[in-house]
This record gives C-alpha cells, structure tokens and sequence, in this order.
C-alpha cells in the first residue's frame, strides 16, 4: 500500500471506537447531559469483553457481557444524577475513577497481574471485504478490509439517526435536551428520556472499548488513554449531528494516523508529534466556529 | 347542569413559608360551561388548577370527576380523565414543528416503529381547519408569534381529546384581535361539549365570556357566581377584600415647594400595540407626605412598579429625584445605583435572599459599612441585626435563613432594612400584601412615623382601605394612565365605592396644570 492509502487505512481504523463511543454519547448530549463517564464506561467495556472473551471464546457472549457491564455502570451514574441529585460532572467522574480502579483490581485477581495482560490464545479479529483494499484507490482502504467493528459502527451511526430524527422515541429524548418542561406538560418524564440514553452511551462505550481490547487480543491498564474524552469532543465538533460525528471522528483518525507515521519520519519532538492530532482538533474548532460566527451574522 | 369535576376543601401549604396557598378550597365545574377562576396575584388561582392537573400535591381535599373520586398525582393521570391545562409559560420546542409539539407524546407512527411525518401533520392540519386556527402545521414553532404559540398550545390539548380545558392566564400576553380569536374559540369549544376554566383577574374579561366567576382572595375560596347576577365592581370588591382598620392620618397640608422625586410625563409603549403600558405618568412627591397610587391589577401598577426599580427602561418621560436624572428615554431609573430606599412587592424572589442568612439580607442595600478594604466586619454585622430585630419587632435570630420566617417577618427584615437609609423618600410597594392583621397594621405605623418625620412616602398598592386611609394624596390608574387625582383632604371624604368608577376607569378626574 501506499502512504496516502495504509494513511486513511489506518485513521479508519482509529476512528471506529471514536465514532461509537461518540454515537453513544451523542444521546445523552441530546438529553442535555454532559455525559464524561464516557471513558469509564469504554474502560470498563473493554477489560470485560476481552477477559470473557478468554474465558469464553464466545464474541457474541464477550460483548453481550461488556455492553452489559458497562450499562450498569451507567445506569448507577444516571440514577445518582437523576434522582439522588448529584452533579453530572461529579458522578461521571467517579465513574471514570471507578472503572479504572475496578479494571485494575480484577486484573490482579484473576491473572495476578496489574500490568498488561495478554491472551495469546485469542484469535486475530478477521477482517472483511480484504481483496478490495488495494484494488479502488481511497475509497478501497476507507471501506474495505477492516474489522467487522467498523462496519458495526457504520450501521449503528446510521441506525442512531434513524431513531433520533425518525421515531416517536427520538422526538421526545431530543425534546429533553431541548425544552425538558414540554414533556413535563404531557404527563412524560424528560429524567426517564435521560436515563435510557445513560444506557445507550453505556452500550455504544462498551463497544468500543471491546474494539480496543479485542482487537489487540490484551488488556492494557487505561488502554482508553482518553479516548472517551476525545469522543466528547467528536461530538462537540460534530455539531451533535450524526453526519458530524462521522467528519468529526474522521479529522481525528487521519491526524492521529499521520502523527503516527510522522514519528517515524520526522527528528522533530516526538510529544510535538504526539500532539499533532490535538493542534488539529483546536485549529478545526477556531475555524468552524469563525465560519459558524459569519453564517450567524449573515442571518 | 352537570356538575363534571368537583374540588373538596383542597388544602395546600407550601414548605419554608407555610404560606396556605389553598385553604380549604371548593370548585365545581359543570359540564359545558366557561368558568373564570377570578382573584389578584397570589390568591392561589394558578396553584388550585395546578393540583388539578396533577402538576402540584396537595395536603388534604379530595377531587372527584364525574362523581367518581380520582387520584391525580401526574399530568399523564390528568390526560386519562380528560383535563388539560394550558400553562402561563410556553412549554413548546421552538426547533420542531406545530405538528411535532402538537403530537409529542403520542405520535401517529407506521408500524409502531417510525414516526409518520405525513399523518401526525394531517391530522394537525385537520384540527386546525376544525378550530379556525391559524398556524401552518409544517411550520416551525420559533418563528411563531406569542398568539400562535398559544394556539399550538391549546392544539396540543385538543389533540388528545380533552373534556375539560384549563387556561392559565391566555390573555396576558396577547393583542386585543388575539384575544377576540382566543374567545370565539373558547365559545365554539364549549359548543362542542368541553368545560373550560380560565385563570384571569381581568374584570371585563370574566364578565364577556364566562358563565359563571369563581373567586379567590389570599387562598380561600370567597364563592361561586352566576356572571349575569354580578357586576365588575362586585368581582373587583371581593377580589381585593377588607382588611383591618389602619390609623388615621395626621397631617392636613403639604409644603409644596420641597419636591423629592417627580415622574415627568412618562410612557412605555409596546411593539405594535395602539394601548400603551404606561401612558403619560406625571407626578410629584413632595417631603412630609404619603402619596399613593391605586389601581386594579394589570392596569399600571406593576409597570410603575418595575420602572421606579429600573427593571424596565422607559420610552418616554423622565424621572427626578430633587435634581438628579433617575431616568430617561429608554433607559432604566437608577434608583438602586443611587441607593434610594425601595420596598418591592414581590419579597420573596426581588425583596430578598431567601437561602441567605437575616444578618445578611439585613445589609443588602447597605454593604459598604460593613466591608472595609479587606474582610466583612462579622461582628458589627450581627449587632446591627440583633439591634433592627429587636426595634422592629421582628421574630428571628440573625442567622437564621430568611426564607423560613413567616411573610410578615421577612416584610419585615426588608422594611427595616429600607427605612435605616431613608434620607428624605421612600418607595414601598404592597407593603402589607398576604399579611396578618398585626404585621399590617405595624407596618402602617411605620409608614406613618416616616411620613411624620418629614420623609416622602410614595405608596403603590391595590389594598383600597390601605391606601384610602393612609394617603395624603391619591392617583387612580386604569388602562396605564391616571384617571383620578385626589388632593389633600380629599382622600378622607373618599369610600372603596366611590372610588370604583375611576378604578374601572369609567370615571376621569384630571386636574388641570401639575399636581
């Protein structure tokens, strides 16, 4: 391959946990809650999906583990902040503090080990659609030959705007975060609409903390690295679209990507690299909202 | 006549002020009528139909709809019985459409599964055409005017088949043609079998359209009326109510040569609107005197009110205090900037703190004695709140949270805390509204003492004994304008009768030249 091509190869590769945790985010932003527990909840996803993967050998079953770990997890979030009145910020951190601590201490207990832990058993996630990868330029290594992980984000992107723009129960989530006291003037409950999209981020965190873990067939302690933060900025410079997200989460993939490659290429500062795709982020922000300021003043 | 819901003895306190918003209230709504829920701000019209619609709980009562008991604990329970209530604020999302307010809740959907664009917007559409409404049902609701807004509004309850359809307030916002609309729908609703209330405290309004006037005053229900038998005096009479005498008045002349604070020629006018809110206000308040303004609620005072605060600028006039420019031409009066000494009506929310401490509620107006270049002076703080508790009668300790003394100790806090900085004028708004006998009538030898004293006392209340007993000289509101000056020695001649014309405004009484 090419550079341009194993360059956007690998931003897909990079985006997809993005854009899932992103997509998931993306409800609980719609009902008006800052959800930052996004990267507990991918860390707890990812240590419990890969670990009953071993035990297992069950994908299936890992994920439907993982995913259920991690919305427990945010069902405890929402209802502390739902109903007990804590500060969404407060509990999403604890969260964050809470999965990173528990991942850790699991990790002893069961390998006694609390650094990386490997399963060399496991087998490499197969990719699809592998033969169309060289064969269009671009648009081959942006579409063909990843993980089905990939091509599952893809699908529940699309699926997440049909709920959101298309159903019943997207009007009313969105109604939440818009105006919560028109639900409240129909007998409907805005904190219910928040509780389940805590749910939701929760099952697209797990996902992409799977992705994570499963992938590279090991558990690294904080193998997020902040991820789940920078989903929060996806969805952020997404303008809480989902075409946005995809774009969002793209920027961030082919900067990350070409830090990444740069690194070896490079003799400049390696943490300069390293925070090439944050300039990028900054820069892109700085300009969209320059071009949001002008579409304003011109209305 | 069919009596559809019937309210028994709902009794309604509220937590930190135990202020009894209901008190032992009974209503009873027939079957298609228009029933106009009647009282001034604050009786507890808007709570009562709260617990109706099961958006407030209440501590003792019992409801029943069409002779049967209900529990209504949520507006969901409301919507099963067929009760919709129209809220004074809009609840409506300005990004969707008419027809996705509309529907919100319970859409039309293809499959149990999409939400279907096409029906949910012709089945609006049809509602619409049915009601004589205006509104597109495609387009979005941000881009709505306030009389349309409330359309989608009373949309949004007709869609789900209400029986009985309550309106807090329609009217408040809207132009005179807005709410012609808004009665000739209201008369073809309840030709079509739907039992409407409608929270207003506007005579004329109770007297157009509804069949039967229930009336509140300070959270008791004083009775239910056919409208044909009752005329606007009487509603307004037992809508303000009697209170306890208040001591006569001592002085007799006024030396009109000493003006503190003179309102000259103001006006606010409204975007688009013929009637202004204020219109032509001109005065003078001389030391050594207690000028009050009356009027019926909605027709000048409040407006008075919130431009003497600075709360709203003016769009035409000016106002003086001896040479100084409070305000003028689209500007806010600078009456707090330049400290003057200001009792509002509104005591909870403008008055005070209510979270905070007395001690510091105390010093509100008055912090720059208290802080020198670095630190509070805590100590001095606290004596002089333990010295104004004590003068002023006041049941508290300076620590304690103002919000959990009664309403007549936390008037007050504010009075004592606006009377230590009166220099030469003072403006107390309903000081004595929603008070027991005792706290009124203390607050009225305060007043008195003031005014004895040589102070300016500019009086705003819609309590007709208390302003026809306490005022040297008196200005009548109605429609935003003064239509009645009495002078001194004028006033005392005067009864809440012979004063209700010129509330009405069916009377003018202008003298000639400046007053």
């Amino acid at each position: 391959m090419d550079t341009v091509s194993s360059l956007i190869f690998s931003a897909v590769t990079i985006m997809t946990p993005l854009l899932l945790a992103a997509t998931g985010g993306l409800y609980t932003e719609l009902t008006g809650m800052l959800n930052i527990g996004i990267e507990g909840l991918m860390l707890l996803g990812a240590f419990s999906s890969v670990v009953s993967l071993h035990f297992t050998h069950n994908i299936v079953l890992a994920i439907l583990i993982g995913t259920g770990s991690s919305m427990l997890l945010a069902a405890v979030i929402a209802s502390i902040t739902l109903y007990l009145k804590a500060n969404v910020f407060i509990t999403g951190l604890a969260a964050n503090l809470f999965a990173s601590g528990i991942t850790t201490v699991l990790s002893f207990h069961i390998f006694a080990n609390k650094g990386v832990v490997t399963f060399p058993e496991l087998p490499q996630m197969p990719v699809l659609f592998e033969r169309g990868t060289e064969a269009v330029p671009v648009l081959g290594p942006l579409l063909f030959g990843h993980t089905f992980f990939t091509y599952l984000s893809f699908i529940l992107l699309f699926l997440s705007y049909v709920v959101l723009y298309r159903t019943p129960f997207g009007f009313r989530l969105r109604a939440t975060g818009l105006y919560p006291k028109s639900l409240i003037s129909v007998g409907l409950s805005p904190k219910r609409y928040q509780f389940i999209a805590f749910l939701i981020s929760g099952f697209f965190s797990a996902v992409a903390g799977a992705m994570l873990s499963v992938n590279l067939g090991a558990f690294v302690p904080n193998i997020t690295a902040g991820k789940g933060w920078v989903a929060l900025v996806v969805i952020f410079l997404g303008q809480k679209r989902p075409v946005g997200l995809l774009i969002a989460s793209f920027i961030f993939g082919i900067s990350e990507a070409f830090s990444n490659y740069a690194q070896g290429i490079w003799h400049i500062p390696s943490d300069f690299i390293l925070a090439i795709p944050y300039i990028f982020t900054l820069v892109a922000i700085v300009f969209y909202s320059i071009y949001d300021y002008n579409r304003q003043k011109v209305e | 006549m069919f009596p559809i819901v019937q309210m028994h003895s709902i009794v309604k306190v509220y937590p930190y002020t135990l202020l009894k918003a209901n008190d032992h209230v009974d209503l009873t709504l027939n079957e298609r009528e228009i029933l106009s829920l009647a009282g001034e701000n604050g009786a507890g019209k808007t709570t009562l139909m709260k617990i109706l619609y099961g958006m407030e709980e209440f501590d003792e009562g019992m409801i029943e709809v069409d002779g049967k008991k209900v529990n209504i604990s949520s507006p969901l329970d409301a919507a099963r019985l067929g009760i919709g209530m129209v809220q004074q604020h809009v609840t409506l999302v300005d990004e969707f459409t008419v027809a996705q307010n509309v529907v919100l809740g319970k859409e039309n959907t293809v499959h149990h599964l999409l939400y279907d664009e096409r029906k949910n917007s012709s089945k609006v559409a049809t509602l619409i055409e049915e009601n004589h409404f205006s509104v597109e049902p495609d387009a979005l609701v941000g881009s709505l005017s306030v009389g349309e807004k409330q359309q989608v509004e009373i949309l949004k309850m007709l869609y789900r088949d209400v029986r009985v359809l309550i309106l807090d307030e329609p009217t408040a916002v809207l132009t005179s043609q807005e709410i012609d609309a808004l009665f000739s729908t209201l008369r073809s609703l309840q030709s079509k079998g739907v039992s409407i209330i409608l929270i207003t405290h506007k005579l004329h309004e109770i007297l157009e359209i509804s069949d039967r006037v229930a009336i509140m005053r300070q959270g008791a229900m004083i009775g239910t009326y056919e409208t044909s038998l009752v005329d606007e005096q009487s509603i307004g009479r037992m809508m303000m109510g009697e209170t306890a005498a208040v001591p006569a008045k001592i002085l007799t002349s006024i030396d009109s040569d000493r003006i503190v604070l003179s309102v000259d020629h103001v006006s606010i006018e409204r975007h688009n609107q013929k009637q202004p809110l204020l219109d032509d206000i001109h005065f003078d308040l001389f030391r050594g005197e207690i000028l009050g303004c009356t009027g019926i609620s909605g027709n000048g005072l409040g407006q008075l009110e919130s431009v003497l605060l600075g709360e709203l600028p003016i769009s035409k006039g000016k106002i003086f205090y001896h040479d100084t420019i409070l305000s003028s031409e689209h500007k806010r009066a600078r009456t707090r900037e330049i400290g003057l000494p200001f009792v509002p009506s509104d005591r909870l929310y403008t008055g005070s703190s209510l979270t905070a401490p007395v001690s510091e509620n105390m010093i509100a107006t008055s912090r720059e004695k208290f802080f020198p270049p670095f630190g509070i002076r805590k100590r001095k703080i606290q004596a002089y709140t333990r010295q104004l508790i004590s003068r002023y009668k006041i049941k508290s300790e300076p620590y304690q949270a103002i919000g959990t003394l009664s309403g007549g100790n936390i008037q007050k806090v504010i009075l004592a805390r606006e009377i230590e900085k009166v220099k030469d004028v003072i403006i107390c708004c309903e000081p004595t509204w929603g008070l027991d006998a005792s706290s009124a009538s203390f607050i009225h030898e305060q007043i008195i003492k003031l005014r004895n004293s040589g102070i300016g006392v500019l009086l705003l209340s819609s309590n007709l004994d208390e302003i026809i007993s306490l005022s040297d000289r008196l200005l009548i509101f109605s429609r935003g304008a003064v239509v009645a000056r009495f002078g001194v020695g004028e006033v005392s001649t005067m009864t809440k009768e012979s004063l209700g014309p010129f509330l009405l405004g069916k009377a003018v009484r202008v003298k000639r030249g400046k007053m």
